[in-house]
């Protein structure tokens, strides 16, 4: 008998039942922020695209290079973050114990965990992926069939590597099953690192290129490679065409669909047996690993002295030997890496200082986002990793505000010096003005202050003690609506401190005149909207906590 | 309600007034009034959803009350809850212990919570952790632990502290039978050294074994208190288990 039904339909009434539990106020907010992020980047593109397809010659090739380069961007992030969500999904489960103790074949069982580690994995690419999908289809005027085969493409896009990760993981424990999970975790990343290098080396795929345009030759040579497809193998390519050819050539499109159709079936069926043959063996072979043993001396046993040391220490050590939050902090900062390194050709392309001075405030807000997004992933979970053993501190002369005030702080910390670090690389490289590298430096410091009380007050407020996945915590409602508190604080910042920067550099590049008026009202809403975001979401957050019965 | 057993006029530990718990309509706690002393371990047995956990929860300050207040060696919990919680020792019916860290990390940790130094409790710790038969696993992560191990790691740290008043909830279970054993000794001595004990518990046996006084609650409410002799004499009954069958249905 196929249980699948069975399993899928009680995983849909949890969360059917999690959703109607929520208060009615709860639901509308977190409908209403959904909406204003996904409208929100929806205009944005259609604004960006609206202005592209007025370029004359290049401006449809470079919105579609921009498209086939996102989904690029996305596809390489899948896999990663379902290597990561995979390991997780299918072993480290405790729910699995109850599964597979029942009469319940194992490829039901490993079906309901793809569709969840897939779910887990691929929400943030939807996210953004469906506005793009939508602005581009609105922009080139795009006939109505176009939106249900775009949104179906990107379900079966985001599939695939879904499925190659569970086939990697499932080998790797079955065949190298002494490895623990933080070795199993390098080795599959390193694998993926290894695979997308020794690609881009073999193809040297145009995408990846960055051309000169100084002269007319070279800028034909960039216009002609804009058509050029980046990779005939990859489904980010097949993605791209599909979209494209929804417009232009329906057979490109029809091929496309039917190739990226056919590939991920044939996928989802390989992986489908791979699962058959090997998931309960790694899964039993997982469980009968036996843990290292520590040393007697570890850091706690010297921070026992204060509260506060013992709290860091703890939190500092479950960190380190986490496996799912390293590999993903390791992740995001080679991604980081790979920015900020590209900016070091900043001066090249752009000699004028007034060129280089909008690029470095565009650097200052696309690193706001980056602060955004880390204290989401790695701030708000944070509460909620004390998981049932928050009623030893609930039990304990150890108060929430306590606790609160030491996290709060011991995450500003590591905020400040990332965001700093990366400005101050950032800055370097595109030779940014001294004043408005020193205005910067402080302001990130707010900044650093805010998103940290956002995400660790909605982390209060909305905490899962039964959840022990970072990941699927700060993908849990709260953390959806942690996220877009974030990003529309980062967006109300930068669209505050748009008009002094304006006017900076009107007067320094322009010799233009200040207007002293803008300038206080834009430093007074700056105060305001700052001071507002580090109190009220600590504040409530704290007495959402104290309220809470545990 | 019979509560009129009469106990020394040694220090109340421990007094309940109107003690009240609501989920959602349902009274889970209705008027309790309990009052434990210095030296006495006070057993509480009930069916399932009788109230036990949740009237340890309210005491350990992890729960809300309705109504009613609960003081501690004279301090309100819910008014001074920091002060309280420094005399007050948990350990709830579900061990849990940080998978990433290591049974001993763990009690380390606890240690620095309640800012226990650790010339002071280490060397109490090595004899319990002897006692308790805890053996090199002590050192290995919690993940790879069963329920009878994290059990008696939790037993180690609930008196890192040296607490006044012990909660504990269902003690035994996944206990071996020598820890429990060792367990019941325990209980004795810190009852002997002035310690109160407030234990949950199914285990009728246990129960009859360590008991000072016993209480019988049931919907929420505490039907009956007294020593073993008393309330057999009030059930009619010869054995623990008609005591606590005839009680807890009344």
């Amino acid at each position: 008998m196929n249980h699948l039904p069975l399993i899928l339909s009680s995983r849909w009434r949890i969360v059917a039942t999690s959703i109607t539990s929520m208060k009615l106020v709860q639901i509308i907010s977190f409908v209403f922020v959904i909406s204003c992020f996904l409208f929100g980047a929806y205009y944005l593109f259609v604004r960006v695209f609206g202005y592209l397809v007025t370029v004359e010659v290049i401006g449809y090739a470079l919105m579609d290079r921009i498209i086939e380069m996102a989904f690029f961007i996305f596809f390489i992030m899948l896999v990663f973050s379902n290597v990561i969500t995979s390991f997780s999904t299918f072993f480290n489960n405790r729910e699995l114990d109850f599964l597979f103790a029942l009469p319940v074949q194992p490829t039901s069982i490993y079906l309901n965990k793809l569709l969840e580690s897939c779910t887990y994995a691929s929400w943030a690419t939807m996210v953004v992926a469906l506005p793009l999908v939508i602005a581009y289809g609105v922009v080139t005027q795009a006939p109505v069939f176009y939106y249900p085969i775009a949104v179906l493409s990107i379900c079966l896009y985001v599939v695939i590597p879904a499925a190659l990760a569970s086939m990697l993981i499932f080998g790797i424990f079955r065949f190298l099953p002494r490895l623990t999970s933080r070795d199993v975790i390098i080795l599959s990343l390193t694998l993926i690192c290894g695979l997308t290098f020794l690609y881009v080396k073999v193809n040297n795929p145009a995408l990846l290129k960055i051309f000169e345009t100084e002269s007319e030759r070279e800028l034909l040579q960039f216009a002609a490679n804009l058509t050029t497809i980046g990779g005939t193998y990859l489904p980010s390519t097949w993605l791209s065409n599909i979209l494209q050819g929804c417009n232009v050539d329906m057979n490109q499109g029809v091929f496309y669909f039917l190739l990226l159709l056919f590939v991920t079936l044939s996928i989802g069926i390989l992986a489908f047996f791979t699962a058959k043959v090997l998931y309960v063996q790694s899964w039993l072979l997982v469980g009968e690993r036996s843990t290292q043993r520590r040393k007697r001396t570890s850091p706690l046993a010297r921070a026992q002295t204060s509260a506060t040391r013992a709290l860091l220490a703890k939190d500092i050590l479950l960190f380190v030997r986490e496996p799912t939050q390293w590999v993903q902090l390791f992740v995001f900062v080679i991604l980081i890496a790979v920015y900020i390194f590209s900016l070091r050709r900043t001066p090249v392309y752009f000699t004028f200082p007034l060129w280089r001075t909008i690029i470095a405030f565009a650097n200052f807000a696309y690193i706001s986002f980056i602060i955004a997004t880390l204290g989401v992933r790695f701030i708000f979970p944070t509460m909620s990793l004390e998981r049932a053993g928050i009623w030893l501190l609930g039990s304990s002369p150890f108060s929430f505000e306590r606790l609160m005030t030491i996290k709060y702080f011991f995450n500003l910390l590591t905020a400040v010096i990332v965001i700093e670090c990366l400005l101050l690389l950032s800055n370097l490289f595109i030779k940014t003005d001294q004043r408005l590298y020193v205005t910067m430096h402080f302001i990130a410091l707010v900044i650093a202050a805010s998103l940290v009380s956002i995400n660790l007050g909605m982390g209060s407020k909305f905490p899962q003690f039964n959840e022990d996945n970072p990941s699927k915590i700060a993908a849990g409602s709260g953390g959806i609506l942690a996220a877009l508190m974030s990003i529309t604080y980062v967006a109300v910042m930068i669209t505050i401190l748009a008009t002094p920067a304006y006017y900076y550099l009107r007067g320094r590049y322009l010799n233009k005149s200040h207007n002293l008026f803008v300038l206080l009202v834009a430093c007074a809403l700056f105060i305001i909207v700052n001071t507002a975001t580090i109190l009220l979401p600590l504040r409530s957050g704290l007495w959402s906590f104290r309220q809470r019965d545990f | 309600m019979y509560s009129n057993i009469s106990h020394s006029d040694s220090v109340s530990r421990l007094v309940t007034t109107n003690l009240k718990k609501c989920y959602n309509g349902v009274w889970a706690v209705k008027n309790l009034n309990l009052e434990l002393s210095a030296g006495e371990i006070f057993v509480l047995l009930g069916p399932n959803g009788a109230g036990k956990t949740t009237t340890l929860k309210l005491i350990a300050g992890l729960l809300h009350p309705t109504g009613g207040r609960i003081h501690v060696e004279g301090m309100d919990v819910q008014r001074e809850p920091v002060k309280a919680k420094t005399v007050i020792g948990y350990v709830p019916d579900e061990p849990f212990i940080y998978n990433k860290l290591t049974g001993r990390e763990f009690i380390h940790f606890v240690a620095g919570i309640y800012n226990v130094q650790r010339d002071q409790y280490e060397p109490r710790m090595d004899r319990l952790l002897a006692r308790l038969d805890i053996g090199d696993w002590i050192d290995e992560y919690a993940e790879s632990y069963s329920h009878g191990m994290k059990q008696k790691v939790i037993m180690c740290q609930l008196l890192v502290h040296d607490p006044h008043l012990i909660l504990i909830d269902e003690p035994l279970v996944g206990l071996d039978p020598k820890s429990g054993k060792t367990v019941r000794e325990l209980f004795f001595e810190l009852r002997d050294d002035g310690k109160t004990l407030l234990i949950c518990t199914h285990t009728l046996s246990f129960a009859k074994e360590i008991a000072s006084r016993i209480g019988i609650i049931s919907h929420g409410e505490l039907k009956f208190t007294g020593t073993f002799t008393e309330l057999t004499a009030i059930a009619g009954a010869s054995d623990i288990e008609s005591m606590y069958l005839k009680l807890s249905e009344s």
